[in-house]
Order: C-alpha cells, then structure tokens, then sequence
C-alpha cells in the first residue's frame, strides 16, 4: 500500500469508530448490545489490570503453545510421510480428507471423556484440530519440490542429505511458513472453544462467563485481547514467510 | 587420432516390463575424441535424451556401456561431466553466483573460492555485473547463460547439452548458439549436444550423429567440414545446405510414419 492509501485506511476505521461512539452516546445504538468504543477500551484497561484475568491469558497462552509445539513436528512429520510413502498415502489420504472437513468440535466429549475438563484436553483438543492443517501442508510441501532440481542436483553429485538440505527444505520453506500460519489461527480457535465449551480457568472460560451475564464491554475487551494476540502471531509469521520467499515468483 | 573421451559400447536400452518393454536405443556404438563438438540429431522419440542421461549416469544402460575418460559411467560424475537441460533448471531461490556455485557448494569448496569460480564463469557467459540476480530477475536466455555457467564451474571434460536452446526465441537462441561456440573455443570441451534442429546441429557441430527411430540406432555418422570460426553467413551456403539434406533424407522418412 501506498502512503496516501494508508492514510486513507486509517482515516476510515478512525471514522467508523467515532461514529460508533456518537450513536451509542447518543442512545442510537443500545449500549447494552454494541456499548461505546470508549466503555469498551476502559473495561480493557481494568480487565489488563486484574491479575486472575492475566493469570487466565497465561494460561490460554500455555494451552496454545504446548498445542502448537506438539501439533507443528507430528503433523508435518505425517505429511512427509503420506507424501513420500506412496502405500501409506493411499491408505490415510482418504481418512486425513474426510477428518479435514469435518467440524473437530464434534470430537469434544470424546476429549472430556478422555481427559476431563482440564489443561491437558485443551492441548489435547489444539493438537487434534491443528495436526490436519498441518498433514495437509505437509503433503503439498513435498509436492511443491521440482523434481528437476532433484535432477540437477544428482547431476552434480548430491547425496540425499545434500539434496534434504539444499533443495527440500528450502524449496519447501513458504508453504510450511504458511501452513503452520494456518495451523496456528485453527489452534488458538480450537483452544478458546475448548475453553468456552468448558474450563476451569482461562481466557475463554472467562469470555463464557461474561457472555452468559451479557457484560458485553468485558466480553468486547476479550475480543480485542485475544484478536490482537492472533494478530501478532500471524503477522510474526507472516514476516518470516515474507522473507524467506522472497524468491517466489510474484505475477 | 586422439583417444576417445567419450566410448559409448554396444549400449541398448529397454523401458518396461518384460511382456511390453519398448526399446528405446539399439546397440549403439560411438567414440567422441576429446574436444570434439558432437550433434546428436534424430526424429522425435528416437532416444536422443535417453543416450544422453546415459552418458550422465542418471540411468544405467540395459546393455553395454559407456565410458567417460576411460571409467565406466554407472553414477553421476560431476567433476567430469557437466549437464546442461532444455530448461534452466536454476534454485529459485539462489542468486545467479550462486546457483553457479552451488556445483562446489556440494563438493564443499570454501565459500570465498567457490563465488570466485561461479563469477568468472558468469564472465565467460557473459553475465557479469549480473551476479546477484534472482532466477525469476532474468530473462530465458540469461538463464541459460547461468545453467552453462554452472556447467563448466568444475571445469569439466565434458559437456552434456539436452536440447538447450530449444525453450528460447529463434533470436536468443542464435545468439547463445554464438557465444556456445566462442566459449567452447576458449574451453575445448568434448560436447555432446541433442537437438532437434538440424541447422543448429550443422552450425555448431564437429560431427553429426544421426538416429533412427525407435528403436534408436545410428543410421549416419555425418563430419562437418565447415571452416572454423563458423558465421551465420555459412548457413546459406551450398555445402551448409548439402549436410543439411543428406541429415533430413535420413529424417523425413522416420516423422512421416
């Protein structure tokens, strides 16, 4: 974007927020639906400021990561392997399509059954919903690789760790940045559902018991918390993805 | 007579299974001496790519063998052999030095003496001052310049050329054709270069060796007795066109079928 389109953006969420705040002052908007930008921002404040509030992002915080941390090596593990293993490909591909498509909060009980209403389900619940992003980004990952590089490099007498290091990996850079971008905004998704569905503590259980009181200024505030943290992670990866595919081809 | 650099004995090859096997080349025998300019030529589908992935050792024959520099081929030899495909085949993600480099990358030359080879060779081809460039930053025919660049950094014996023109405008590929021939002027290399254009064969070759179709045999073995340095002048004259003829009675009658 150029620098005047920039200012023409931030101009009109300026604009729409401001007329957001004079409709609710004005008793236009009912503030028990949509209260002011203004309320909302000082519940924020005061929410940042209770430590049990902080203590629960923590928490969620820690559901997410561990989720992540587990979900990132298996499933793209899992899709090198369905990839490269063509028996196993046939066998699973059928079964990791039809699990892709189907909404994971079915599974819930299943995870309370197994796990209780706990931490360890959360992760557990983060881990299941994200490892399918990321068998699928796998799979296309190896599927990016030009098998005339592979070609070119045994032409000039690449070993197959060589070929690992200097052609797989690299080539297949974007695509694994992308999915585990992916993988990641299904994880946090997973993880406050989880929460919201039934917890002990966390961000989400806290959003759960906001709503269910319709303190909707709380509930707006953890919102733009739990927004503005996605947004961060996904723009840090984006970042990173931006990068290291700066030799992608852009048309 | 010079020894031959380059001994291809005897070598068919067969795709398949048994009951459908196809055979793609049939007992071919030919000697390249070293610094010979050789043009492979054939109808489409004879086998002239196979005979060159052969002399790459990216397959193994199914009978006889194929000598470089006296050692049976049976894997990729990178120090003495370098390959040149139709496309480019550069990293997308390196610059031009170092898709150049990456040859020695592999043998793990140290960083410094390896960008020092990559950029004469990028000044052979003519490409200097475009070292830092992305493959996507340059034209086809600057590509190519690169995939030769990255041939000829391990000063190998031999180069392998699969069709390398034949992704380019008519004009480019003149050009390059040129420019071929003054660095393999300046570099002697055994060549051993498919087409399927019989002026580029004439134009560029020492010898044209001609295939029939499948299954591929050598049907002419054809000297090029064109002076040396060659000018686009020669292609219109007679004895040009006299090669010219007597390569595509051989083809002609092959396509039509």
């Amino acid at each position: 974007m150029r620098r005047h389109e920039r200012l023409i953006v931030a101009a009109a969420i300026l604009g729409l927020f401001a007329l957001w705040e004079g409709l609710a002052r004005t008793g236009l908007l009912d503030a028990s639906l949509a209260p002011a930008p203004s309320t909302v921002l000082g519940s924020l404040i005061r929410l940042v400021g209770r430590p049990e509030v902080r203590a629960s992002l923590w928490v969620t915080a820690w559901e997410v990561s561990a989720a992540f941390l587990v979900a990132l090596p298996t499933g793209l593990l899992l899709g090198f392997t369905l990839a490269e293993v063509s028996v196993l490909g046939a066998l699973f591909r059928p079964l990791v399509n039809f699990l892709f498509g189907v909404p994971k909060s079915i599974f819930l009980p299943v995870f309370i059954l197994i796990f209780g209403v706990s931490i360890p389900q959360k992760i557990a619940f983060g881990v299941f919903t994200t490892v399918f992003v990321l068998i699928m980004g796998g799979i296309a990952a190896v599927q990016s690789v030009p098998r005339e590089l592979i070609t070119v490099s045994r032409v000039y007498g690449a070993s197959r760790g060589q070929i690992i290091r200097e052609i797989y990996l690299p080539a297949m850079a974007p695509i694994l940045l992308e999915s585990a971008r992916l993988g990641m905004v299904f994880n946090i998704t997973a993880v406050l559902l989880c929460e919201i569905y039934g917890a002990r503590d966390g961000i989400g259980y806290r959003i759960a018991a906001w709503g269910e009181n319709l303190q909707m200024p709380q509930l707006y505030a953890a919102l733009v918390i739990v927004a503005a943290a996605a947004v961060a992670v996904n723009e840090a990866l984006r970042a990173v993805e931006t990068r290291l595919g700066a030799w992608r081809q852009r048309t | 007579m010079t020894r031959a650099l380059v001994a291809i004995r005897g070598v068919s090859q067969r795709f398949g299974a048994d009951g459908t096997s196809v055979t793609a080349l049939d007992s071919i025998d030919l000697e390249i001496p070293d610094g010979q300019f050789v043009a492979v030529v054939g109808p489409s589908g004879c086998g002239k790519s196979t005979l060159l992935s052969l002399v790459a050792g990216l397959r193994l024959p199914s009978a006889g063998t194929v000598l470089c520099d006296g050692e049976p081929v049976t894997a990729p030899m990178p120090r003495k052999v370098g390959v040149i495909f139709q496309e480019a085949n550069l990293l997308p993600w390196l610059s031009a030095v170092d898709n150049v480099a990456f040859p020695l990358k592999l043998r793990r030359v140290a960083k410094a003496e390896r960008l020092a080879a990559a950029r004469r060779m990028l000044e052979l081809t003519g490409l200097a001052g475009f070292e830092g460039r992305l493959p996507h930053e340059l034209s086809g025919g600057m590509k190519q310049r690169v995939a030769i660049a990255r041939g000829l950094v391990q000063n190998p014996a031999v180069l392998l050329m699969d069709e390398p023109f034949a992704s380019l405008d008519e004009q480019t590929r003149m050009v390059l054709g040129d420019e071929l021939l003054r660095i393999w002027s300046e570099t002697r290399k055994t060549v051993l270069f498919v087409t399927h254009s019989l002026n580029e064969a004439v134009y560029l070759a020492d010898r044209v060796v001609v295939l029939s179709a499948r299954p591929g045999r050598v049907v002419d073995d054809v000297d090029v007795d064109l002076p040396r340095p060659r000018s686009f002048a020669m292609s219109a004259g007679e004895r040009f066109g006299a090669l010219k003829d007597r390569i595509w009675q051989h083809i002609k009658g092959a396509e039509r079928r």
